[in-house]
């Protein structure tokens, strides 16, 4: 009977972006895809979680097994579309202690691509209200995503890893600055609309890059950014002819296939007279062909790089991803110590406890008091009404927390008494 | 009593590449300041020095290979405080000041006097001739340190090996530029240099062109540097290939420099029948 937590899902590690985007959720449905997902008859509460590098259903189960084959199959009816791989392939799920150290560290940033970057959160938290108002998340989750928020803050301001993710794109800055002497006459191309892609351009405007294009397959999208950078739209198919005029071109498109090849390149320093050109790909499939670094005065560098980079300049910051792994351990054991006390019979038997102590001292406080002098048979008397009593009073609540139909609620009324009965303490 | 003032003005080069040395260990803001001052200080013994010599022998001492060194530490000195004043490259300095140090000690290295010049030759135009070549020279070594640093940075940026991010060495861009800056500098000076020689030559020996080993390094030299320099503002050379040649230039005019004269005995030699 006692809960637990299972996720499954997939991420940029598993599964490559078009894999991603079949299952992405369609936020639109989310109340939807989220009654569906409760539904599951081994799922008690769920709660997803869709972002551009990661697509995970979390979930409180009394049935491991049969909740990993309910959410693969859930998921796998989420795909849109087909492609060459089998979507199965690329799944992981996680149970018990796995599952919430996942969960953890997913709040915590240490699964994100870019490790400390801190938007994951915050998307943690709209899934979670978006569980919440459609009710599918019960007792344990509820736990489960506030414990997740509290280790993630908890990561960020004792351990040094969110400064990680600006050093990407501050590595990016310095980068650049030991290329060109001065950045307020260079000028930025920003290819797609990743979150990455838009640090590093915000992180180079702030360094004093003035011009700035962008490019979007989307011209829409491209206006957009381009509002926001206060920089000019570039229609997708016409950016290369653009690029001579660009000194820094940030890729960070989710496209499948490699945008700029050398002989582009080349035939672009030429047409600049060999003035030097930065290419940062920040794109999880790269962007832009390896073979660019070859070139004279042409300078890639990719994202693990960049990460390279920022690792041997921070000194000192090694230690922080295990300080932080080691905050997360603490964190799970504190959870699943927390889930364990919630199964009922324990419960139960605490409740049974204390109602039976209450009994007891409350008889023998009256015994030698008020009652003083009762005979044997009135003693007896009043052992069993009393007993009685308890007895009747614990019927209805516990075959209310045995009734299996009502299991989801199990965790809440577990919970509910232990505080109401202050069972904790115990 | 100019050796003296030579020997105060190595000490003062020695402490000027030891705290050069500490300011990029160390970049701390106080050596960055400090070290073009003692380069400063020597650069003005230094002078005194040569100026000591030059009135009481009345003519540069140039007549021999240790005294040339001296002297053309001392135009490098110059160069580059010159250069730290206009556009603040305290690194350079971290070449310089070893250079410098090194360059003046063989000054001083062999005792006092030099060899003895034909009265016909002390015209001004040895001191003309010499500060010119020199010069371009000086040039042309401040060149060949920025594209060294240029090819150093490169590198680095190449093979992503920015492991301490690296502070003191200015971005490729700048550093292409003042290897332009120095070229458009060495270049007029080295032809200069090369001009009065020959007009010299020509008027004291009746030829302007003799064929001498130091004559033809020059002008392969000359050569180089204007294809460079040519390169430079027609077809847009820049980058690693400029550096690369600009080095392989300096090489050349260093080594005959160093080594030439006392494999092929010419007037540059000392020897001026």
């Amino acid at each position: 009977m006692n809960k637990e937590i299972v996720i499954v899902g997939l991420n940029h590690r598993t599964a490559p972006v078009e894999v991603r985007e079949r299952v992405a959720f369609d936020n639109s449905l989310l109340g939807e895809t989220l009654q569906c997902l409760r539904a599951l008859p081994s799922v008690q509460e769920g709660a997803v979680l869709s972002t551009c590098n990661r697509v995970e259903v979390v979930a409180a189960t009394s049935d491991r097994e049969a909740a990993f084959e309910e959410i693969k199959k859930f998921l796998l009816e989420q795909e849109s579309g087909s492609g060459e791989s089998n979507l199965e392939d690329h799944l992981y799920a996680y149970a018990g202690d796995q599952a919430v150290r996942h969960l953890f560290r997913v709040a915590a940033s240490l699964d994100s691509m870019v490790v400390g970057e801190p938007q994951i959160l915050g998307q943690l938290k709209d899934y979670y209200v978006a569980a919440q108002e459609v009710g599918s998340v019960g007792t344990v989750l509820h736990r489960l995503f506030h414990r997740s928020f509290s280790v993630a803050k908890r990561v960020r301001t004792e351990t040094g890893i969110a400064s990680r993710a600006v050093s990407v794109s501050s590595v990016a800055v310095e980068l650049a600055k030991r290329i060109f002497d001065r950045l307020e006459d260079k000028t930025v191309m920003l290819i797609g609309a990743g979150k990455i892609g838009n640090l590093v351009a915000r992180h180079l405007q702030r360094s004093g890059v003035s011009s700035l294009m962008v490019t979007n397959r989307t011209f829409e999208r491209a206006v957009e950014v381009a509002a926001q950078f206060r920089g000019n739209p570039i229609r997708f198919e016409e950016f290369p002819r653009y690029l001579k005029l660009a000194d820094l071109v940030v890729g960070c498109a989710g496209a499948p296939e490699t945008l700029l090849r050398p002989e582009t390149v080349e035939e672009t320093l030429r047409e600049r007279k060999q003035k030097a050109m930065f290419f940062i790909d920040l794109g999880d499939r790269r962007n832009f062909d390896p073979l660019i670094n070859e070139i004279d005065n042409v300078y890639l560098y990719d994202i693990d790089d960049l990460q390279a980079v920022a690792r041997e300049n921070l000194h000192g910051r090694t230690g922080e991803v295990r300080k932080a792994e080691e905050i997360v351990d603490e964190e799970v054991a504190g959870f699943l110590r927390w889930l364990d006390s919630l199964d009922q019979v324990p419960t139960i038997v605490a409740l049974r406890q204390r109602l039976e102590e209450i009994r007891q001292s409350e008889i023998e406080k009256s015994l030698r008091t008020s009652l003083k002098g009762l005979s044997e048979k009135e003693r007896q008397a009043i052992e069993d009404m009393t007993a009685a009593m308890i007895s009747k009073i614990l019927h209805a609540p516990i075959s209310r927390l045995k009734r299996p139909l009502e299991e989801r609620e199990e965790a809440l009324y577990v919970e509910a008494l232990k505080r109401l009965f202050g069972l904790e303490e115990k | 009593m100019d050796v003296a003032l030579l020997k105060v003005t190595a000490l003062l080069y020695l402490l000027g590449t030891g705290t050069f040395i500490i300011y990029v260990a160390l970049l701390r803001d106080f050596f960055s300041r400090v070290s073009p001052l003692i380069l400063l200080a020597g650069f003005l013994l230094h002078t005194a020095a040569l100026g000591l010599h030059f009135f009481q022998a009345g003519y540069p001492a140039v007549t021999e290979l240790r005294e040339a060194l001296s002297v053309y530490s001392w135009v490098m000195v110059g160069v580059y405080l010159f250069v730290q004043l206009k556009y603040r490259l305290t690194i350079l300095g971290c070449f310089v000041a070893p250079l410098a140090f090194l360059m003046s000690l063989a000054g001083i290295a062999f005792g006092a006097g030099g060899g003895e010049l034909p009265p016909g030759l002390k015209t001004y135009w040895l001191p003309l001739h010499v500060t010119l070549a020199f010069l371009g020279n000086a040039v042309f070594a401040l060149a060949f340190a920025v594209s060294l640093m240029y090819l150093v940075q490169e590198y680095r940026l190449k093979s992503k090996r920015m492991t301490a991010l690296y502070k003191p060495l200015p971005s490729l861009e700048r550093l292409d530029r003042l290897n332009y800056i120095f070229l458009v500098w060495g270049f007029p000076l080295m032809t200069l240099g090369i001009l009065t020689g020959s007009l010299w030559a020509g008027a004291y020996w009746g030829n302007y062109w003799s064929w001498e080993p130091r004559q033809i390094s020059s002008a392969i030299t000359w050569l180089l540097y204007g294809s460079l320099l040519q390169g430079r503002i027609t077809a847009g050379w820049r980058g690693r290939k400029v550096a690369f040649l600009t080095i392989v230039g300096f090489v050349v005019v260093l080594g005959y420099f160093l080594w030439g004269d006392s494999v092929f005995p010419s007037r540059h030699a000392g020897r001026f029948e």
